[in-house]
């Protein structure tokens, strides 16, 4: 057996968005600097670096977690989300659509957490109420909107019931 | 960034104690106490064993005497969703639902949340009411331990190198007894508890336990309730001897959270609104 003090490399297979992806990691690699710096989705983002923010959400087996306090090799096997496999085919989602029709994006620096928490939800529940919807995105600051463009975009989908 | 480090996953919990015999070495379960610790801290382990991977860590299950066995890896999320568990032991997932915030509660744990020994804990204060007892393995063989005696000091607790805890077993505390907890923090959203309680009340086995988190180094319970509840039931009487208890037993600090004066505000505010649910509260514990 390779001697575990040497498996600083870990290698990685997982799926992103649907796609196989296999790469070989250091250990201490977080997540999000997977995502972000060998694939090259961007759209995950970090503000605080420690699970106070919620700007690095990403789906993993279809839960929110916080991708800055994930290591990369705890993903391994794992199916991943982000916000750039959500639109298909250049139409992007009810969910995202409704985020521009409330104006619930200003800067767009929280958007692709809270859509993904937000997505997570009406996947587990399609119609949640108020107090759930706000427990849900409750892990994600904005500085912009103040939080009721969101929360009534999140509602408008859940209404329709889709 | 985190330092370099080697990580491996293994699969049983046999591997795992051997693996933990490494110099350096730590277990990893959740990560959100241990990661952001690796990147703020100076804490440099050599290795990382991620006990994700052992499926005795993993159960969840009432036992046939009606306790409850939780596996250490248990995350907050699967206690919260567990409706059995919701109606048998509300304040142990009241306080799971207050943990962090979604996605923190995904993957944060419940050997975590204890071995992490933080004074503020949030299930700490459930699990010391209800006489919990933690189960502890090492190479040498398993040992059970009472819960209050994991903490040594704030975020210090007694496990020996190569020690894991394996299991939470959770005692029925019977049909007639309540529960209720409670958390302060500085905002209504997500924060660690500046003060948080938790009361079980006993009236046909005259048990009456308080354990106070956040103002000592480690979770207080209470000395001598069962008695002082047994000599006075009369409420007001029960209120006032416990608020003089409490006052002499915590040692609050000032601390970013909060001062020392006012966790002592919060503690005699939260005491008495405490004993109030419990001698009203009939939700849960009878319906199980
Ligand atoms: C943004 C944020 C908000 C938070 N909010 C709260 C809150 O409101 N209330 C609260 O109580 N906590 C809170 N926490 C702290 C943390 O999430 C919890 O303590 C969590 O339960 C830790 O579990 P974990 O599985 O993530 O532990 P890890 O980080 O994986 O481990 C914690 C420690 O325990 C050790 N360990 C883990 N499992 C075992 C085991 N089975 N045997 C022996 N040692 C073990 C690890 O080596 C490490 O030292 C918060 C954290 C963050 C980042
Ligand atoms: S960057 Fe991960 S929570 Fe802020
Ligand atoms: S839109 Fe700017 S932080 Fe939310």
């Amino acid at each position: 057996m390779l001697n575990p003090l040497e498996q600083t490399i870990i290698s990685l297979q997982l799926r992103v968005n649907g796609l196989p992806v296999q790469e070989d990691v250091p250990a201490q690699m977080t997540l999000l600097e997977f995502l972000r710096q060998r694939l090259r989705l961007t759209g995950a983002k970090e503000g605080c670096g420690s699970g106070e923010c919620g700007a690095c959400t990403v789906l993993l087996d279809g839960r929110p977690v916080n991708a800055c306090l994930v290591l990369a090799a705890e993903a391994n096997d794992a199916e991943i989300r982000t916000i750039e496999g959500e639109a298909r085919d250049g139409r992007l989602t009810p969910l995202q659509q409704a985020f521009i029709e409330h104006g619930a994006i200003q800067c767009g620096f929280c958007t692709s957490g809270m859509v993904l928490s937000a997505q997570a939800l009406l996947e587990r529940n399609p119609h949640p109420g108020r107090e759930e919807i706000v427990e849900a995105i409750a892990g994600h600051l904005c500085r912009c909107t103040g939080y009721v463009q969101i929360v009534e975009a999140i509602e408008s989908v859940a209404g329709k019931g889709s | 960034m985190i330092a370099p480090l080697a990580y491996t996953k293994p699969r049983s919990l046999a591997e795992a104690l051997e693996l933990l015999q490494i110099a350096h070495s730590l277990p990893l379960a959740g990560g959100t106490d241990l990661l952001v610790e690796l990147k703020k801290s100076n804490k440099r382990p050599a290795l990382l064993v991620d006990l994700k991977g052992i499926p005795d860590l993993d159960e969840l299950a009432l036992t046939a005497d009606r306790g409850l066995r939780i596996g250490a890896n248990v995350t907050m999320n699967r206690l919260i969703e567990s409706g059995e568990l919701v109606s048998a032991f509300p304040a142990l997932t009241d306080a799971a639902m207050t943990v962090g915030t979604d996605q923190i509660r995904n993957r944060a744990t419940v050997g975590g949340n204890l071995c992490h020994a933080s004074p503020s804990a949030d299930l700490a204060p459930p699990l010391f009411v209800l006489d919990t007892q933690l189960v502890v393995a090492s190479l040498q063989g398993e040992r059970r331990i009472p819960i209050s005696a994991l903490w040594q000091g704030a975020k210090q607790n007694t496990l020996q190198p190569g020690e894991l805890i394996v299991q939470i077993e959770v005692p029925w505390p019977g049909a007639a007894a309540k529960m209720a907890f409670l958390k302060k923090m500085r905002t209504a959203g997500h924060d660690l508890a500046l003060v948080n309680m938790a009361g079980l009340l006993d009236p046909v086995q005259g048990r009456c336990r308080i354990c106070i988190g956040g103002c000592a180094c480690t979770p207080v319970l209470l000395p001598g309730t069962d008695t002082l509840y047994q000599e006075s039931r009369d409420p007001d009487q029960l209120t006032a001897r416990l608020l003089a208890l409490a006052e002499a037993t915590i040692v609050p600090i000032d601390d970013v959270r909060a001062s020392a004066r006012y966790r002592r505000e919060i503690v005699a505010v939260f005491l008495q609104r405490l004993l109030k649910l419990l001698a009203v509260e009939t939700k849960g514990w009878g319906r199980c």
